[in-house]
């Protein structure tokens, strides 16, 4: 699967950034905007919240750009981290315009849909697709609900029918395991 | 790198706790010692950029929405505003990929103040002894408020620096006895004054449970969770 600009691109970017450049933020808007909506949409299932997510992960990339380090990771992988991070927050503990309650009820509706479908969609000759195929069902699934829906330990046991201890024990084992595969 | 490694901390396999940070699977209480970590840690750091790098072909996966540009003029009105306010604070930070500057910075201010709010509970409640205490600090780390758990259903906040409360607002203070729970709040400070709280019954106070003081309209806030900003956060810390 294509994934748009090479990295390079970013990085670079990102360095433009720092020096204060706001045509290099909005290059990495151009480039990964509509993405990172779809990537915050998937935690925190609803557009408005997602784009309110982006608007202030990009403010973020801004002021913290001259903190990136090349040798600490690709520049994307820093960006979606941001993001990442924020979505999970309005989730956890940020929801503060938006009571907890509204943002279970409406998680409530596309159920597992988001995260069956990135499963479907990685790329099969990755190295990930591989090892995370390499997993029984349950600690697979388990995994990609935490990752692509922002799912919690409890959420995740309860969706799929299991005791908490269980589920996180599995999610550990599996973790591990995918590690390995990956190292 | 070795996956078995116990870190001085006790947190145990550095790679598990990497991956269980980037999944979004740890605690409250847990993340914010990571992020606290993160800055002195080399290795953890390390081990959180490769289990991003594992993941990120998920993200990838994610067909790109159509924006339009009026997200990107939300962003950069934020920009301008940004600009204007104050400009060293993101500077000072020194540190990437935080989840927000803000906890850690609360984090260590919090460890570096107990011993203070140890004393000063002594002098504060000498009857009954508090479960625990937490030491409340705004976004700088300067320190606001402590507020003591007695676990009966009664708190008590003693606020050390002066707020401004403006006209129709007040001071809600809030406890966060599990995630699943959510916030809780524990009563209203009016006036701005130290306060002795009736609080709802909870479960007995533990180790790094959240308090915080949110400013909230007068009443305190109609949704039953916090929704104003926040004036000062801290974990509660057993007193022994």
């Amino acid at each position: 699967m294509s994934m748009g600009s090479p990295p390079d691109d970013l990085t670079t970017a990102l360095a433009a950034c720092a020096k204060g450049d706001r045509t290099a933020l909005r290059r990495i808007f151009d480039r990964e905007a509509g993405r990172l909506v779809t990537v915050a949409e998937r935690i925190v299932r609803r557009r408005d919240l997602a784009e309110e997510v982006v608007q202030e992960s990009f403010i973020r990339i801004w002021t913290q750009a001259h903190q990136y380090q090349p040798d600490r990771g690709s520049a994307r992988g820093w960006i979606y981290a941001i993001v990442r991070n924020r979505a999970l927050n309005l989730l956890r503990d940020g929801s503060r315009e938006y009571t907890v309650e509204d943002v279970e009820v409406l998680r409530e509706r596309e159920q597992v849909d988001h995260v069956m479908a990135a499963w479907h969609r990685l790329d099969r000759t990755s190295r990930l697709h591989d090892c995370l195929g390499a997993l029984e069902e349950t600690k697979r699934r388990g995994i990609l609900m935490a990752y692509i829906g922002g799912y919690s330990h409890g959420e995740i046991a309860g969706r799929l029918r299991i005791p908490l201890g269980t589920t996180k024990s599995w999610i550990r084992r599996g973790l591990s395991a995918l590690r390995e595969c990956m190292a | 790198m070795s996956d078995e490694r116990v870190d001085g901390n006790g947190r145990g396999d550095i790679g598990v706790v990497a991956d269980e940070y980037v999944l979004g699977l740890l605690d409250a209480a847990d993340m914010l010692r990571i992020e606290a970590d993160l800055e002195n840690d080399p290795d953890l750091k390390a081990a959180i950029a490769a289990s991003r790098e594992r993941f990120l072909p998920l993200d990838e996966t994610a067909e790109a929405a159509i924006v339009g540009d009026q997200l990107w003029s939300r962003i950069e009105t934020g920009l301008s505003a940004q600009h204007a306010g104050s400009t060293g604070r993101h500077k000072a930070t020194a540190n990437d990929n935080r989840r927000g500057g803000w906890r850690a910075t609360a984090l260590g201010a919090t460890a570096a103040a107990v011993t203070l709010a140890v004393a000063l509970t002594f002098s504060l409640m000498r009857t009954v002894d508090p479960l625990v205490v937490a030491v409340l600090v705004n976004e700088a780390g300067d320190i606001k408020a402590i507020v003591e758990d007695f676990g009966n259903e009664t708190a008590a906040v003693r606020l050390l620096a002066d707020f401004a409360v403006p006209e129709g607002k007040t001071i809600e203070v809030w406890t966060l006895p599990s995630p699943e729970r959510g916030p809780v709040s524990l009563g209203l400070i009016d006036d701005a004054r130290s306060a002795r709280l009736d609080g709802p019954a909870l479960p007995k106070p533990h180790d790094s449970q959240l308090y915080e003081l949110t400013l909230e309209q007068t009443g305190g806030s109609l949704t039953g969770r916090p929704t104003g900003p926040i004036l000062a956060k801290g974990f509660a810390k057993i007193a022994r």
